[in-house]
């Protein structure tokens, strides 16, 4: 009995090292697909665990996939992911710099450094880097920086004109300066329109795993709605997919982010989200990329607000009816923004300090 | 004398048959997603060996897992669970970035020394309370230390971003979450120039550091400690059989307290290479994981320390030809983590089946050799948990 098994493992073993070798050596090397020499060579680095995110990094892939479409072999493309540790954004970025990539993209202010490091190594090489900046003027590395705050106030505007309860929420990823800027901005919408109005913020965690849980974001935006809030806005990536989960079961309504989310989100889900406050990171990825390959690279800080369509409160064929009535409304901020009369706060000590002041306790 | 040869090449058994099997599991998973096999694999190995920076990398990648491995190993060998390495060496890393930053006006001969001090002392205070709770209260050292490294994340983020942030970060982006920058006197300084004294041309953006020789001397002093010491000996004996430690009179509780406190100490040290060289200043990015990891490592070297320093070469081998065949053989970073993942799991499974094995086969030799000669040493060789 006992021999008998051990022939079978043996056989199994031998079974599954002849179908390797079958495979390997019948497998012939690629006939080259291209004619053509590629012209450019792009690559991006997302950021940790990010790609499938239908928001931040899945925006930046977009962007790429369009210039993909429109530059077709002409544009080779290569998109990598670190697996965590300090070193791996850096090992990536330089990766692609040896192997002759000419732009290449870091997605997220965690690659601050790390592009800083490789952009010194490699002058030639172009860099663009999104949310952040390295200090000293690096003559090849563009800085894609989004006024976040400013399309947050829309879409604050709009929750402060939709609540029926006068309560609405936020659910934040990780607690930091940057997605203060969304509440802050969003605190602010709210308050412009009705100061009466409570804002119940809430955060997802204390590491960057904050932007992957959509469990936790369920049970923050269920708290929330159980609070009073009917409607809860979200800046935490794949963590949104819990806000709309506990939207569509609770029936109240959730805002989006960075990409058009109804779009996105399950069928069931759709009618649910009031609108989606758009970051257009495929937009400045593109544009990058398009802007590099007629020789117009622009290095340093680019910021993309309302003014330069890099932000927006999106309308689409799920929300439109939802919209129709205060669109009119959101234009009339969009405008006041953009020309300057409404400042948008970019913190919430901003918020408290002067904004609140500047626009009294009477609202708009 | 011979036998010794014998057991040394039985317990390499374990972990080279358990690399080869699972590296044909990992041709399996690549040939699902339509890559071949051999070439990813070859591609890895000429992304590791074939240039020097890969080949600095993966020591440096090695370094903190040779530190976290110890420390799981100490606490093993003392028949503790310490889970808690995680958070211990968040809190070590935090201290040592406390006293980089803001003691001020030493000399780097003492200021380093005193900030490795400081890492030790944050590893060994986060250990405490674990030990403290097992040894007078009964508390699971398992769950107690799971808890201690969520509090220790959330406790990192509230001082490095509500107390100790840097207010001084340039205007260019929104302000990055972090502490401010270590001082130079601080910073411990990368291999490098010896390197290139000694004829190795390592590019000098590698982040090789003398942290490696450091985690080495600490494997040779955990193997001196563990295996040569009365002390060591208590502590395995205790491990192996607290009842039996305790009737001979050995006083199980003071040694668990101590072992564990020795474990937190060393992992302490583990975040210092990344801190104190690569970064500069400690944020929220700082990396995650490494505790874990040890108890992987420490698993795979069957508690050796030097076997711990190979385990730890194996794992950064991997990382970074994780890296190499993402970028170069474009497998997807999703497959190289099912890769490692598939290599970590049948390395603890076909160990601890062919350890069983080989703990059988010696007892049997032992008996034999019993019957032909009294006394002799039963004890098998570096036996695991």
């Amino acid at each position: 009995m006992k021999g008998l098994r051990k022939g079978y493992a043996w056989a199994i073993v031998l079974m599954l090292i002849v179908s390797l070798l079958a495979t390997a050596c019948g497998q012939k090397p690629a006939p080259p697909q291209q004619t053509e020499q590629p012209q450019w060579k792009v690559g991006i680095v997302y950021d940790v665990g990010g790609r499938g995110d239908l928001s931040f990094n899945d925006m930046a892939a977009a962007g790429l996939d369009q210039a993909r479409q429109e530059f077709g072999t002409k544009l080779q493309t290569s998109e990598l992911e670190p697996t965590g540790t300090g070193e791996d954004r850096e090992a990536l970025l330089r990766t692609l710099a040896e192997q002759g990539y000419q732009l290449i993209f870091g997605v997220g202010f965690l690659f601050t450094d790390a592009i800083a490091n490789v952009a010194k190594d490699f002058p030639n090489t172009k860099f663009a880097i999104i949310d952040s900046c390295p200090e000293g003027n690096l003559p090849n590395v563009a800085c894609l920086q989004f006024k976040e705050n400013e399309g947050s106030f829309l879409v604050g505007a709009a929750a402060a004109l939709k609540t029926k309860t006068n309560t609405v929420g936020f659910v934040g990823g990780m607690q930091i300066p940057l997605i203060e800027k969304f509440e802050a901005g969003y605190t602010a919408g709210v308050y412009y329109i009705n100061p009466k109005i409570k804002v119940i913020s809430k955060y997802a965690g204390t590491t960057s795993d904050a932007f992957a849980n959509p469990t936790k974001g369920y049970e923050l935006a269920t708290a929330e709605y159980q609070a009073g809030a009917d409607i809860v806005y979200h800046a935490s990536g794949k963590t949104g997919e819990g806000v709309f989960k506990a939207a569509a079961e609770q029936k109240k309504l959730a805002i989006g982010v960075d990409a058009d989310q109804s779009l996105t989100a399950p069928e069931d889900e759709r009618p649910y989200i009031l609108t989606s406050m758009r970051k257009k990171v495929d937009v400045a990825v593109y544009d990058t990329i398009k802007a590099f390959t007629q020789g117009q690279f622009t290095a340093g800080p680019q910021y993309f607000g309302l003014k330069e369509g890099g932000v927006d409160y999106s309308i689409n064929q799920y929300n439109k009816d939802m919209m129709s009535d205060i669109q009119p409304k959101l234009d009339e901020l969009k405008q006041k923004i953009i020309s300057g009369e409404i400042v948008v706060p970019t913190s919430m000590k901003e918020f408290n300090d002067t904004f609140k002041k500047a626009v009294g306790s009477s609202g708009h | 004398m011979k036998r010794r040869w014998v057991s040394l090449g039985l317990s390499l058994l374990g972990p080279v048959s358990a690399l080869l099997i699972s590296a044909i599991l990992g041709a399996f998973v690549m040939l699902a997603i339509g890559k071949n096999p051999l070439q990813v694999y070859a591609v890895m190995i000429s992304y590791n060996l074939g240039q020097l920076d890969s080949i600095g990398s993966i020591f440096y990648r090695a370094t903190p897992l040779i530190f976290s491995g110890l420390a799981v190993a100490i606490g093993f060998k003392a028949g503790l669970f310490n889970i808690g390495v995680e958070g211990q060496y968040y809190l070590g890393a935090f201290f040592a970035s406390w006293a980089g930053v803001y003691i001020k006006g030493l000399p780097a001969y003492i200021h380093l020394p005193l900030v490795i001090l400081f890492g030790i002392a944050g590893g060994v205070i986060w250990a405490w309370l674990p030990i403290y709770l097992k040894v007078k209260r009964g508390a699971h050292e398992v769950i107690t230390t799971i808890m201690m490294n969520s509090i220790a994340s959330a406790v990192m983020l509230y001082f490095i971003h509500d107390v100790f942030m840097d207010q001084n970060q340039g205007t260019l982006g929104a302000p990055r979450v972090r502490m401010p920058p270590i001082q130079p006197t601080a910073r411990m300084p990368t291999m490098l120039g010896f390197l290139h004294a000694i004829g190795i041309d390592m590019p000098n953006y590698v982040a090789i550091n003398w942290f490696l020789v450091l985690a080495i001397l600490a494997a040779v002093a955990v193997y001196y400690l563990l295996w040569r010491t009365p002390f060591g000996y208590e502590l395995r004996a205790v491990g192996q059989n607290p009842q039996a430690a305790e009737a001979a009179g050995i006083n199980t509780k003071n040694i668990q307290y101590q072992a564990f406190l020795l474990s937190g100490a060393i992992a302490g040290l583990v975040g210092l290479s990344d801190v104190l060289t690569y970064f500069g200043y400690l944020d929220i990015d700082f990396p995650k994981g490494y505790g874990f990891s040890g108890i992987a490592v420490a698993l795979l070297a069957n508690n050796n320390p030097f076997g711990i320093i190979l385990s730890s070469l194996l794992f950064g081998f991997l990382e970074r030809g994780g890296l190499g065949i993402q970028a170069l053989a474009g497998v997807p970073r999703e497959v190289t983590t099912i890769l490692e993942g598939v290599v970590i799991l049948t390395v603890v499974t076909v160990t601890a089946i062919i350890g069983r094995r080989v703990r059988a086969y010696e007892r049997h030799m032992a008996a034999l050799a019993t019957a032909a000669e009294p006394p002799i040493d039963t004890q098998a060789p570096g036996r695991g948990q």
